[in-house]
């Protein structure tokens, strides 16, 4: 028997191979530019560049604009409240596994 | 179909003002909000508070659910009855959270079709990225890997019902990802509207749990147990790794709960994590006579009294 041909797709890892502009991050979260503009302004996400035109975002602010999202929609928290909570639930997982680190589970 | 009281999920009474449902659910939300809580029911729980919010905070759904009547108690079989939401007028408005096939049989039974008719006003443009979590095997990570995942997405059926489509994709898993990390399939999304292009498919990694690894970002924990003499007079030990087994010298006189670092034998990348191996020390079971002298053989030759340290008389 012929082994069959098989493709397999293959992708960019998005952390570390991938900036996002403006418009690729609203794309790829479903989230408004207001939105992602606000969490920019609150220093939720933060993107290297001028202006927004310029701006590039970082592979991890997806998963930051992602939790963003799912907060002010889910929770109906406004920017300033959802730059917080990031920053809250950031300290939390690293205390998570540093208590993970020394065996605490 | 079990009926799904949305005043008690709340935990409101049915007479309950918009702004008494409105702070139950922001207080059940914050407590069961996947993202935020460590239960493990958090995202059914969570997904109900959202199905029965979506119903109590819309004035035009609440009054079509109330006159269903109050007979009705959670879990009892239920059929809407027909026409029930005749002379209702919706306007279909307000459905943006969790649109798509993630209701229960209940709320899309009820509310299902305006759900639909109010997702059919879309612009054309590219189509959405979509979102899917995927599991691997931690020793995937290690060597890269090429998998078949398989991945249900809410749909319609040809009756315009929402139902859970299998898609089987083939997957090239690159060496070095890790946990919480995302690969970006370019086009694997929702096809595009009009000319629009298709979305991209983002896939979360994580790693299936395993029994012996513990994985943080790049590095790696492994718990290796020792015999009391292997940790007091030194060993050369095989432990096993994800990319297969590694001879390991044990110290003399090592402790436990001493740390031995394998530089670069964590997840593979630039930098390379490591591989932690913390060491325990496991007694033999004293379940026989030659066991038993043994132990007071070593009694004998030891004058060790493993409580000096400690305060008061604990000798």
């Amino acid at each position: 028997m012929n082994p069959i041909a098989m493709t397999f797709i293959q992708g960019p890892v998005v952390e570390e191979e991938v900036r996002l502009t403006l418009v690729e991050l609203c794309q790829a979260c479903s989230a408004e530019e207001e939105h992602v503009l606000a969490w920019v302004f609150e220093g939720a996400l933060e993107p290297v560049g001028e202006s927004p035109q310029d701006w590039r975002f970082t592979g991890d602010s997806l998963r930051r604009a992602r939790l963003a999202l799912r907060l002010t929609r889910d929770l109906e928290i406004n920017p300033p409240g959802v730059a917080l909570a990031l920053d809250l639930l950031d300290d939390i997982a690293m205390l998570r596994a540093k208590l993970q680190r020394i065996g605490v589970r | 179909m079990k009926f799904k009281d949305y005043y008690e999920i709340l935990g409101v009474a049915r007479g309950a003002t918009q702004d008494d449902v409105k702070k139950a659910y922001r207080k059940l939300a914050r407590k069961y909000h996947p993202d935020v809580s460590k239960d493990p029911d958090a995202e059914a729980r969570f997904k109900e508070l959202g199905e029965a919010y979506a119903v109590l905070k819309d004035p035009e759904k609440r009054a079509a659910y109330d006159q269903m009547g109050s007979q009705w108690k959670t879990g009892q079989d239920f059929q809407p009855p027909p026409d029930w939401d005749a002379g209702f007028e919706f306007s279909g408005r307000d459905f943006g959270a969790g649109a798509g096939a993630d209701h229960s049989d209940f709320f899309e039974a009820l509310f299902g079709r305006q759900a639909r008719a109010a997702q059919r006003a879309q612009m054309h443009a590219k189509g959405p990225d979509h979102h899917a979590k995927v599991l691997i095997d931690l020793a995937d990570a290690y060597r890269g890997a090429q998998r078949s995942i398989s991945l249900r997405m809410p749909g319609l059926d040809a009756q315009g019902r929402g139902t859970l489509q299998e898609r089987k994709l083939d997957v090239g898993i690159p060496k070095g990802i890790r946990a919480g990390q995302h690969l970006r399939l370019a086009g694997q999304g929702a096809p595009g509207l009009g000319e629009g292009a298709a979305g991209d498919l983002y896939l979360e990694i994580s790693f299936k749990p395993d029994p012996q690894f513990r994985v943080d970002g790049r590095d790696v924990y492994l718990n290796l147990p020792l015999a009391p003499w292997e940790a007091a007079l030194g060993a050369s030990v095989a432990v096993p790794t994800p990319e297969g087994p590694v001879q390991l010298t044990i110290p003399p006189g090592s402790a436990a709960g001493r740390q031995l670092r394998l530089k670069g034998r964590g997840i593979p990348g630039s930098p390379p994590g490591d591989l932690y191996v913390a060491l325990a020390i496991v007694l033999p079971p004293a379940d026989s006579e030659g066991a038993q002298e043994a132990y007071r053989t070593m009694a004998k030759a030891f004058d060790f009294n493993p409580r000096t340290k400690m305060k008061g008389d604990s000798s």
